[in-house]
């Protein structure tokens, strides 16, 4: 789904390189974590794959294209088969839970009757029901990140892109935040979730691939954050 | 492409940058208004030109007893002789079309009916006081220069007055107000560009967090920049409509008065309808192209 072959990208005015010869496989359904310290790498990888950045050298496959070969008038359709969900959320504050997740299907003109049946589905997979005209300042950080998942997955893309969703919630609900993103990774979408937090990581038991310095130092399955940690 | 959506967008982004709109909307209409001026003056000097054109004569004004022109001093006025030789050297010259003779009853009725209003003016000149001419037409109007010659000082003749020369006194005038009108329009249009550059800044940095979503989501960059260009689009309309209403003002208080005195040349609706088209497009256009400009430099897509 996911394919990286010596993927080198340095940034503009910076010597370091961000990512550095990386290669990476990620399978259809597959639930992988990114995880090293900040400053690895890890949305720059995120960003590759959204097309958001450009590699200075090696190929990016997304579900068998080469991104390298997507005319820019083809990368909104990229993007429609991949949710994003980040740390801050990023929801719009004057739209209530189900314009907010409408809104992701209006900008690309699905049509009124097709958002009216799947936008409260999407709001109840992500254990928000009853809340859908709630505003974001009424809701708990966890509330609005569920709220980003559900915008993120509403157009059932093929692939789940998270960075650090639970960067900015308590332990407890990062628990509740973690569900659901597995509930979305079982309907059969990849996910790949950038993180560095130790304890998600160790209690799913999931892929595991490492950073350090845009390096990959480790790619192990049903691994653990690591023993440094 | 859902319509609704769009405009509901765009409603939001004029009215968040209420003073700003307000600026576009007034400098357009004003731009907008000098530009079509420019061009209703222009089609203005082209019919009057066309209806001049095969009407220039040159006049030759005999004298009159007592005459104060210095050509006329102690003549008494024109006698018959004179008059019968001046007849028969107009006739002679090789550029002369035709030639006719105006009586002082004759021109008195001409003066009437241009100083119709003028009831002092009327009461005080009679019949007699009007001098007699030669009306002559020339083939070629440009050619005029050697005829005067030959005729000023001629024996019977007060003064010779080209009517070419009168009008084409007045078209530079009006050729003079063409070009400010149009320059003034230019600078206006720049400004106005300059504006709508603004305009489209603000709304795309009050916007920052919708367009970074659409982004992600996938939306297409039509969709992204459509509301901006049609913040402009809506923007140069209104000014556009206001200037199409400066225009038909000019037209019914200005033009109208102006007509009174050009006898033949109205200026018709038809002419003004075209030009209210023209700077509507020309106007919708110019804010197309400046929001699409400035969308580009700041709005990354
Ligand atoms: N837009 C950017 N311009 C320049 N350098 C950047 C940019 N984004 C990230 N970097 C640099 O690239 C490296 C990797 O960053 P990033 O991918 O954000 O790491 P992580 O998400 O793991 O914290 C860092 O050294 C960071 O300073
Ligand atoms: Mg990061």
């Amino acid at each position: 789904m996911i394919h990286f072959d010596n993927v080198t990208k340095v940034y503009a005015n910076q010597n370091r390189p961000a990512l550095d010869h990386v290669s990476v496989d990620v399978d259809k359904g597959e639930f992988v974590f990114l995880v090293g310290p900040s400053g690895s790498g890890k949305s720059t990888f995120l960003r590759l794959v959204l097309k958001e950045e450009r590699p200075d050298s090696g190929v990016i496959q997304v579900a068998g294209k080469d991104l390298s070969r997507l005319s820019n008038f083809k990368v909104p359709h990229l993007r429609r088969r991949i949710g994003c969900v980040f740390q801050d959320f990023r929801l719009l504050p004057n739209k209530n839970v189900y314009e907010n997740v409408a809104f992701a299907l209006e900008v690309i003109g699905k049509p009124r009757r097709f958002i009216r049946k799947v936008v409260p589905e999407v709001v109840e997979l992500v254990g928000l029901e009853g809340k859908a005209h709630r505003m974001p300042d009424e809701l708990s950080g966890g509330e609005q990140q569920r709220v980003a998942m559900a915008r993120a997955f509403v157009n059932r893309p093929m692939i789940l892109l998270a960075d650090e969703p639970t960067g900015n919630i308590d332990p407890a609900t990062s628990i509740g935040i973690m569900k659901v993103l597995d509930r979305i990774n079982r309907t059969g979408t990849t996910v790949v979730m950038a993180t560095h937090d130790a304890a998600i990581v160790d209690s799913m038991r999931k892929r595991v691939v490492e950073l350090e310095d845009g390096k990959i130092v480790r790619d192990q399955s049903r691994g653990v954050y690591g023993q440094a940690y | 492409m859902r319509a609704n959506f769009i405009f509901s967008e765009v409603w939001i982004g004029l009215r968040r940058n209420l003073t700003m709109t307000v600026a576009v909307i007034v400098t357009v209409a004003i731009g907008m208004a000098l530009l079509g001026v420019g061009l209703m003056i222009n089609s203005q000097i082209s019919t009057m030109k066309d209806f001049w054109s095969d009407k220039v004569e040159v006049s030759v004004f005999l004298c009159k007893k007592n005459d104060p022109f210095p050509a006329c001093k102690g003549s008494g006025g024109v006698n018959a002789q004179e008059q019968a030789a001046l007849s028969q050297q107009i006739k002679a010259m090789p550029q002369v079309e035709s030639v006719s003779f105006e009586d002082s009853a004759h021109a008195y009725e001409v003066f009437k009916t241009t100083n119709s209003g003028n009831t002092v003016l009327l009461s005080a000149i009679r019949a007699e006081d009007m001098p007699e001419s030669f009306r002559v037409k020339l083939k070629d109007p440009d050619t005029y220069t050697a005829v005067i010659e030959q005729l000023k000082g001629a024996p019977g003749v007060s003064n010779v007055v080209n009517q070419k020369e009168i009008l084409e006194k007045f078209f530079a005038l009006l050729e003079s107000l063409r070009w400010a009108a149009l320059v003034v329009a230019i600078i206006l249009v720049f400004a106005a560009t300059l504006l709508i550059g603004n305009t489209v800044r603000l709304s795309a940095y009050n916007r920052r967090r919708e367009t970074g979503i659409m982004r992600l989501v996938g939306a297409s960059n039509i969709y992204i920049q459509l509301p901006f260009v049609m913040e402009g689009v809506i923007a140069g309309l209104i000014g556009g409509v206001m200037s199409g209403v400066l225009l038909m003002v000019s037209k019914v208080f200005l033009f109208d008065k102006v007509q009174v005195y050009l006898a033949n040349t109205v200026l018709t609706w038809e002419t003004v309808t075209k030009v209210i088209l023209i700077t509507l497009i020309f106007g919708v256009v110019i804010c197309i192209l400046a929001s699409f400009v400035t969308l580009r430099r700041y709005l990354r897509v």
